[in-house]
């Protein structure tokens, strides 16, 4: 017997001992009650359970998981690209335009600012640094915008900015899980799964939730920030390459002919469908959809995920090069499978947490860099949703999972060769765009040092909220039953950002 | 003359039916009462089941006469109809019972408990159709009603006009709205927690067992303000944790409402109330962006022959009886396959047609679609020429020509429709004319793209 069973024993022992006859009696009493009373509160949902059992009712839904369902009420938006730029952005960089700041660079940041909080990186009393962007209004909204964003500036009047983000996690992966998912733990289902598991999609051949990374890594969080948590996994986020084949092994292997492979799936769904017949389980049928849907799969994806055959100028517009991992690249693939009837489409881009450690991670050089990577594909993408319409049922959003310091970095209490921010939860900016927004419009106001929200602040649930209504769920009925109870995206939080609302 | 005397009887019947049911309880008690072996009561009980029958009947009478004269619905008092008559029936059944046998034995108790508790179903019965179905679970906790199954009728609080905003009640229109929506559940006549009653003025002024919850002019000093703005731990937050909380606009209109003296007969102007906190109350008085119908929704067989013949088929919205059909996975559509769609010609609001075989042959027939707001021709082999056929539709908001061969000339036929907001004709002879066309003056927004981004000299510096 190992230290650790010893513990466990100990442990059985000890709860025999203190279980006195009458808590044995008062057990018995209380909780054969409450079996009785069981069925006639809640009535275990008989029907739920006869349905998948009995194997004669099913519904579309069991034979096909991502058969398309209409919306709960009228949703202005059918399709979401979410950008999301993992490590987070410097909104004091980009959007939020501090001049008071300005006049605090290099001074010592103010105790009031740092009484009873705590970073992810700085300690003991930090300089302040002033924004190193020029900023300019830009459109008819007067949108603020800085040089580091020249094209994207072009375009500010289709956005709604929201300037008072706030999160509550500051380190990468529960901040990215967060944004994602709703929860900083692991565990629940994604944005897309969500809005997958809810709509189903309208391109058969093609997943419903599509996710495209860039920067050459994947986000802090892995892969669960586009997982299905407790959802079936047919609703979580397909991870397609933008460099070679775009899913692993879609190609059919040499001296494998369409026609054999035909054979062989309809020969193994014959003997599903037999097992089918036998035991009744819908899980089977499903499976036999997937494997329909796969060599489906194979025809549409690789034409799809292809960018060579689009014209010259729209390689311009874009700024994309055929055969790298580009964000410009995957933002022109966003377009093409919002165009085919994806439902979600989100991309990662990795590189944007600029802590000062060395020239890339500067937000005088490095950041000036990543946005050059970005400005021109994603005032690109903006601009070719709305010749082509889709911006009218597009929703798009723009973010990282929190904001940066208006205070410069000093890792270990040390000045650090580079300017850099730390990361920051009191105040950040996104934008969303297209299917619904109200465009050209800003809200939120921070702090004259661009610290934290002084009105208007939007958490991550009211921005899940938000982007739930636009699709055409109210975010307080759309739920999942699980482990005995109906879950939320937004948990028990998250309201409606009604100004930002076309 | 007499003719009254019938209703008049029948309208006795709540009044006769507690005859029967004291009788028969009296009865029924009888049985039990007695140690085991002695059988004196019997000739009482036989007689409260004889009694106790005559009355129910006499009930039942009535009941019936009521039913007759009341225009109460068959549905509704079957069940306690059939009830009556077997407890009248039953009883007599027990008199005969008892009458025959000398002593108190099992059968005649299990009867008789049998007896009350038909009695007790049909007298549940009866009060529900006098009191509403509610009655009982009505002054149940919120939680406990919706628990037991019931649709409560949730407040939606305040509800303002897109014009004339600034003209609307505070109080009336605002502040009773929010109370309604946040606190009346606990606070209202029937459920007065801590003594307070916040479902009108008049009781709201009069506070709770703490004394007034109201100092105008003065929203700290105001419980009714104070207690919304305590840490939600603190054990006097209202509203409790665990229930749904107000936002932070309501909490600010009670707080300015207060502020301003706790008036009753103020305007969101006169109490300088900005637009912003009452925002998300404004009734967007839009035009639905669909056209209303009173179309049920498409039945699932007719939905389940759309998808198998190849169409993503939708309702635009649940429970809505217009569709959204997409040939997204059904290139080969050509326009023969119109007769698949024909039957349901009236339900479609969204038609995507986009990568398909069809022609301008099919034109004629997309012109009589009452309810077409969007549709989608990208990428079809249209010429245009019959373009203006679509200015026809009466409710068509938007067009996509995207990647057709039409020209500005045959657009300009569109400008007839008295709906069209949007047409969009990227990549398309009408596109590459637009520069050199002039000033259109189209009623609609004629989106022809072809935006570029143009270089610039910090594209390419590397920092």
């Amino acid at each position: 017997m190992n230290s650790l069973e010893k513990l466990f024993a100990e442990l059985a022992v000890q709860k025999l001992q203190h279980q006195t006859r009458r808590h044995f009696l008062m057990d018995c009493v209380s909780k054969m009650g409450g079996l009785a009373m069981a069925p006639l509160l809640f009535g275990c949902e008989p029907g739920k359970l006869s349905k998948s059992t009995s194997g004669l009712q099913l519904s579309e839904r069991d034979l096909n998981p991502l058969a398309p369902l209409p919306p709960p009420f009228l949703g202005k938006a059918k399709s979401i690209i979410y950008l999301h730029m993992a490590g987070a952005p410097s909104q004091l960089e980009l959007f939020d335009y501090k001049p008071e700041l300005a006049k605090y660079h290099d001074q010592a940041c103010p105790e009031s600012l740092l009484e009873g909080r705590k970073f992810a990186f700085i300690r003991g009393v930090p300089k302040m640094l002033g924004p190193q962007a020029k900023f300019s209004q830009h459109g008819e909204s007067g949108a603020w915008v800085s040089d580091y964003l020249p094209h994207f500036a072009k375009v500010a009047d289709e956005v709604a900015f929201l300037k008072a983000m706030h999160t509550d996690q500051f380190n990468h992966g529960p901040a990215q899980l967060f944004m994602q998912t709703g929860s900083a733990r692991l565990g629940r289902p994604s944005l897309g799964s969500w809005v997958t598991y809810g709509l189903g999609t309208e391109n058969q051949n093609l997943p419903g939730f599509v996710v495209l990374t860039s920067g050459g890594k994947t986000p802090d969080a892995g892969k669960s920030v586009w997982g299905s948590g407790f959802l079936p996994s047919v609703y979580q986020g397909v991870q397609c390459r933008s460099k070679g084949d775009p899913v692993l092994y879609l190609e059919d292997p040499s001296g494998m002919s369409r026609d054999l492979k035909k054979n062989v799936i309809s020969a193994i769904n014959q003997a599903n469908q037999e097992d089918f017949e036998t035991f009744g389980d819908p899980e089977i049928l499903s499976r036999i959809n997937q494997y329909e849907m796969a060599y489906r799969m194979q025809i549409e994806v690789p034409e799809v995920m292809n960018i060579n055959d689009e014209p010259e100028y729209m390689h311009e517009l874009y700024g994309t090069k055929s055969g790298e991992e580009s964000f410009a690249n995957n933002c022109l693939l966003a377009r093409k499978l919002v165009e085919k009837g994806v439902r979600v489409v989100q991309l990662y881009d990795w590189g944007w947490d600029t802590h000062g450690t060395d020239h890339d991670g500067s937000i005088d050089m490095g950041l000036r860099n990543k946005c050059r990577e970005i400005d021109r594909p994603m005032a690109a993408l903006l601009l070719d949703l709305k010749q082509r319409g889709l911006l009218e049922e597009t929703l798009v959003v723009w973010g990282g999972e929190f904001g940066r310091t208006p205070m410069q970095e000093n890792r270990e209490g040390k000045q650090m060769g580079f300017l850099g921010r730390d990361h920051h939860v009191d105040a950040f900016t996104m934008w969303m765009a297209g299917g619904g927004v109200k465009k050209g419009t800003s809200y939120g106001i921070t702090d004259d040092f661009g610290f934290a929200g002084v009105d208007e602040r939007v958490s991550v649930h009211d921005l899940h909220a938000t982007i739930l209504h636009l699709m055409g769920f109210d975010h307080e009925k759309f739920t999942y039953d699980f482990q005995g109870r109906p879950f939320r995206l937004t948990d028990v939080h998250g309201e409606l950002i009604h100004s930002v609302l076309a | 003359m007499f003719d009254f005397l019938w209703p008049l009887f029948g309208r006795m019947h709540p009044l006769l039916v507690h005859l029967p049911i004291g009788i028969l309880v009296f009865g029924i008690l009888l049985c039990f009462l007695p140690k085991k072996e002695n059988h004196d009561f019997l000739p009482t009980i036989r007689l409260a089941f004889l009694l106790g029958g005559v009355a129910a009947l006499v009930a039942g009478l009535s009941g019936f006469l009521q039913y007759q004269f009341e225009g109460f619905a068959w549905e509704d008092v079957q069940i306690h109809l059939v009830g009556g008559i077997s407890t009248a029936l039953g009883s007599f059944w027990l008199y005969v019972q008892a009458k025959k046998s000398d002593r108190l034995d099992t059968k005649i108790k299990v009867s008789a408990l049998g007896l009350g508790l038909v009695m007790t179903v049909t007298g549940h019965l009866g009060g529900t159709l006098t009191h509403g179905e509610n009655y009982f679970t009505e002054v149940l906790p919120a939680d406990f009603q919706s628990l037991l199954g019931a649709e409560i009728e949730p407040e939606k609080g305040p509800q303002l006009p897109e014009e004339n905003w600034e003209n609307a009640e505070l109080y009336a229109e605002v502040i009773q709205p929010i109370l309604n929506k946040n606190c009346k559940s606990c606070h209202n006549p029937r459920n007065k927690k801590g003594e307070l009653d916040l479902s009108n003025l008049a009781n709201l002024l009069k506070g709770g067992e703490d004394g007034l919850v109201l100092t105008a002019g003065d929203a700290e000093h105001s419980a009714l303000f104070a207690r919304l703005i305590l840490p939600k731990e603190d054990e006097k937050h209202m509203p409790p944790s665990e229930k749904p909380q107000p936002s932070k606009e309501e909490i600010a209109l009670i707080e300015s409402w207060i502020k301003t003296g706790a008036k009753e007969n103020q305007t969101l102007a006169e109490a300088g109330i900005p637009r912003k906190l009452i925002e998300r109350f404004i009734l967007k008085n839009q035009t639905p962006f669909y056209p209303i119908t009173q179309m049920q929704p498409i039945s699932a067989d007719s939905l389940a022959d759309l998808k198998s013949s190849g169409f993503f088929a939708e309702a635009v919205e649940s429970g809505s009886g217009l569709l959204k059909i997409t040939c997204t996975n059904f290139p080969e559509f050509q326009d023969k396959d119109w007769e698949k769609l024909a039957p349901v010609k009236r339900r479609l609001a969204y038609l995507d047609l986009g990568g398909t075989q069809m022609t301008d042959v099919l034109l004629d027939s997309l012109a009589g679609l009452p309810n077409l707001t969007v549709l989608k021709l990208n990428s079809t082999a249209i010429s245009g020429n019959s373009l203006e056929k679509l200015a026809q539709l009466p409710n068509l908001k938007l067009l996509y020509l995207n990647k057709t061969q039409v020209s500005l000339s045959q657009i300009q036929a569109l400008k007839a429709s008295k709906s069209l907001q949007k047409v969009f004709a990227f990549d398309t002879p009408a596109s590459t004319e637009l520069p050199n066309a002039g000033n259109l003056n189209f009623p609609f927004l004629f989106e022809a793209g072809n935006y570029s981004l143009p270089k610039l000299p910090t594209d390419t510096i590397v920092y």
